[in-house]
């Protein structure tokens, strides 16, 4: 039988993080809480919202001090209609692994009570809200977490959220002559048909009318 | 022409002029003289005819018993391609045998969606394969673009940018099906025997599964 | 080495620059079936959103149709009763079985041991029959539902289980003996492809490829989410043989090492499953699923990180799109190898061509999780 992180390891982490980053950036725009999931165990994760002027701050002091070391995810979400601070946003996800380099002919052996302090694993959000516009921007994490690179490249190819700082942007997923400015995932860029859509809430055809005749699903 | 200086080591290769031969007379006008009459001559007994067909015929029992297929993999449906070669399905069999260079195979095997970035890249691989060659889409998104038939980056079908003989509907179809599109393929190939693919893109479809 | 490639195991181009027969530089270009996926499921229900995630990776589906049920349950706030966890462990640790012989299947021509493929796909045909009847087909499933799962474990199908597995291990034993007393195999893996544990972690790589370096980090046990604390199984840890950290041999042997694993859990499960093995619920029955809210409201959001056999993946979904909730408004997935797939061509350097396909398959690409 493995034994799997607690409950109470997850929480005690949890708010040790809390501390720690009110300790060191509290007051200053940047609003940090411990949410639960709703999934699985329901653990607990740490979540940021933090003005784009003070990323670079708080990714450098959560690399180093906080032993976060895994950049996971970077998104980009493009709000039309949203309230005039949050055009855009832009949400990390990032865990910090118990990782360390072994000696050869060693490895870690599963012991998971013995962990505490910055060995817990846990998960953190930050959430970057940008102003509407044409050209949002977030400083580059590149030089902090190698594995920020290619999630900013693939957050700019199809949202459009430009990098202040990122060398060798290029496009990753897109093919390499998409127009410049092309950037499929901004809500004005609707899909191919995408006015049959309504018709996907009635698969049976139950309330397809008269003047639908001839018209492909 | 070439010849040694004192130096050994040294040659030089004198560029012949055009028409010219290594042999000792001109044996061209020879040559096209004999197959000239030859050739008359056969035409006249019937024999070419005879030979013509007979040769059609067995270059199409060969050509289609052991038809070479292109190994591309794209999506899931290569997976599916795959396990029809395993022992459980054994495409083999039929000899149906994965060549690595589009130059040596028969068949060009669309298993998975084309994107805009792969495109070009197909219509090469299409144009690299000599013929006879047939094609073969395998799997909803080389039909019509499947499930992503209303993404941004991919073609509704493989058949907008190169000629499709066989059709293969599922997602992704199982083993036995692709070795019913091989066996449609094989009546298909019998009934248009070498005929140059860019001749075919009007022809009915032939779709697995359709009776 | 272009799109067209057997040995890229998949779509994508690596540009290597050489010296000789040193490799020099690489540059990796993906995209080639970059389908959007993202971008379609803002116009799905998040019921239809599922075959769209078997599809990701398409080698393992059940557990990315699994991960991403994990995040529409955080978003929806649903519950999900214990028979059905444990179907969906063991349906997604056969299908880690089926994976990790596809990958085998696959690596074995690489390194140029063309019987392994027929080996390891005749073994994975016993487990794709098995998914066949919880799911319906040999390689897209959709069988999770948010709540449980869409049908119960058939009558018998626990004894199908018990009795292949078992099987599987022996199998797996000639395998091992085949292949760890073959001397090109070691001289073919061993020594080549070293990448420590915090440059992977630092690069984003996760999963088997780092446990194969001496680290004990598994999201099963980390960020836990089925009934793995209930079962009876030890992450698999190779002891790296260098300071350089680990080699392709190890990354095979954590992966072997895996398979027996799943085989553990698999048999463990089903020997705790509440309900017992041998019974089977109707569709929709309260032991399997519990009915989800469909809507999910404005602002809400959920995360999953869930053990895929490549790696960690997550998606993260925002609720309320198009002003009526039942679409996601915003889709994200993150796929392991996307970061991998940079990280390995990086690795290359230094090698011979010829260990490009060894440390390349090593590591377990699967494109279609890439491009999404």
């Amino acid at each position: 039988m493995v034994g799997s992180i607690t409950p109470e390891q997850n929480a005690t982490a949890a708010e040790a993080c809390l501390a720690a980053i009110n300790d060191r950036f509290g007051g200053s725009g940047i609003e940090t809480s411990v949410l639960n999931h709703s999934n699985a165990k329901k653990y607990a994760f740490v979540r940021i919202v933090c003005p784009p002027q003070h990323w670079i701050a708080v990714s450098k002091w959560m690399k180093y001090d906080l032993d976060v070391n895994y950049c996971s995810m970077v998104t980009g979400t493009h709000f039309p209609d949203g309230s005039p601070e949050r055009g855009w946003e832009v949400a990390y996800h990032f865990l910090r692994q118990p990782v360390r380099n072994q000696t050869p002919n060693t490895c870690t052996v599963h012991d998971v009570e013995g962990l505490s302090g910055m060995d817990i694993p846990m998960e953190f959000e930050v959430l970057i809200p940008l102003p509407h516009g044409d050209s949002p921007t977030v400083p580059s994490i590149q030089s902090i977490w190698v594995g920020a690179d290619w999630n900013e490249k693939e957050t700019w190819d199809l949202v459009g959220i430009k990098f202040e700082g990122h060398v060798n942007m290029h496009r990753v997923l897109n093919p390499n002559d998409s127009p410049e400015g092309f950037h499929p995932l901004q809500k004005q860029h609707k899909l191919r048909y995408h006015d049959y859509n309504e018709m996907y809430d009635d698969p049976q055809g139950f309330m397809r009318k008269p003047a639908d005749e001839g018209r492909v699903k | 022409m070439c010849s040694e200086s004192e130096d050994a080591f040294t040659f030089e290769v004198e560029f012949m002029a055009e028409g010219d031969n290594f042999a000792a007379f001109n044996s061209r006008a020879l040559v096209e003289m004999v197959g000239g009459v030859t050739d008359e001559a056969l035409k006249a007994t019937r024999i070419k005819q005879f030979l013509s067909v007979l040769a059609g015929r067995y270059f199409n029992w060969a050509g289609r018993k052991s038809l070479f297929t292109l190994h591309l993999g794209i999506k899931c449906c290569a997976i599916e391609m795959a396990a029809a070669a395993t022992p459980r399905f054994d495409g083999d069999r039929f000899g149906v045998l994965f060549r690595s260079s589009p130059r040596q195979s028969d068949v060009l095997l669309i298993n998975g969606p084309i994107s805009k970035k792969f495109a070009d890249k197909v219509v090469r691989l299409w144009e690299q394969m000599p013929e006879p060659k047939y094609c073969i889409a395998m799997g909803e998104c080389a039909i019509s673009g499947g499930p992503y038939f209303q993404s941004y980056n991919i073609l509704e079908g493989v058949d907008t940018v190169i000629p499709v003989d066989v059709y293969i509907p599922g997602c992704p179809p199982r083993p036995e099906a692709l070795i019913d599109g091989f066996g449609l393929l094989r009546e298909k190939i019998i009934r248009i025997g070498a005929a140059p693919s860019a001749e075919r893109a009007s022809d009915k479809p032939v779709i697995v599964g359709e009776d | 080495m272009g799109p067209q490639h057997p040995m890229t195991h998949g779509l994508w181009t690596l540009r290597v620059k050489v010296d000789g027969e040193t490799v020099v530089d690489t540059e990796a270009e993906l995209g080639y079936i970059h389908r959007g996926v993202e971008k379609i499921c803002e116009a799905r229900d998040f019921t239809q959103i599922t075959p769209y995630c078997d599809r990701l990776c398409y080698v393992s589906a059940m557990t990315w149709a699994n991960s991403y049920i994990y995040a529409a349950e955080d978003l929806l706030e649903a519950d999900v009763p214990a028979r059905a966890e444990y179907i969906r462990l063991i349906s997604a640790e056969i299908q880690r079985l089926a994976s990790h012989l596809m990958w085998l299947g696959a690596f074995g021509p690489d390194i140029g041991n063309l019987t392994l493929m027929t080996w390891c796909m005749r073994d994975r045909e016993m487990f794709l029959d098995l998914l066949q009847e919880l799911g319906g087909s040999r390689m897209h499933y959709n069988y999770p539902r948010i709540g449980g799962v869409k049908r119960d474990m058939p009558i018998g199908f626990a004894d199908r289980v018990i009795a292949k597995t078992k099987l599987f291990e022996k199998r797996l034993d000639e395998y091992e003996m085949m292949l760890d007393e073959s001397t090109i195999w070691l001289v073919r893996l061993q020594g080549v492809g070293y990448s420590t544990a915090e440059s992977m972690v630092d690069a984003g790589v996760s999963g088997p490829n780092v446990r194969a370096a001496g680290v004990n980090y598994d999201v099963r046990w980390a960020h836990p989410y089925s009934v793995y604390d209930e079962i009876d199984w030890e992450p698999s840890v190779e002891k790296p043989t260098s300071v350089k950290g680990a080699d392709c041999y190890d990354r095979y042997r954590v992966r072997m090492e895996e398979m027996r694993q799943s085989c553990r859990m698999v048999l463990d499960a089903l020997n705790k499953i509440p309900g017992g093995k041998n019974t089977n619920y109707a569709n929709g029955d309260e032991m399997i699923y519990t009915k989800a809210p469909t809507r999910a409201p404005e602002g809400a959001t959920g995360f999953s990180n869930y053990e895929c056999t490549r790696g960690a993946s997550q998606f993260y979904i925002k609720g309320g799109g198009e002003g009526r909730g039942k679409n996601p408004y915003r889709v994200s997935i993150r796929s392991p190898m996307f970061l991998t797939i940079p990280y390995v061509a990086k690795t290359m350097i230094g090698y011979k061509i010829a260990d490009i396909p060894a440390i390349m398959g090593s590591f377990d690409p699967c494109i279609g999780e890439t491009d999404r």
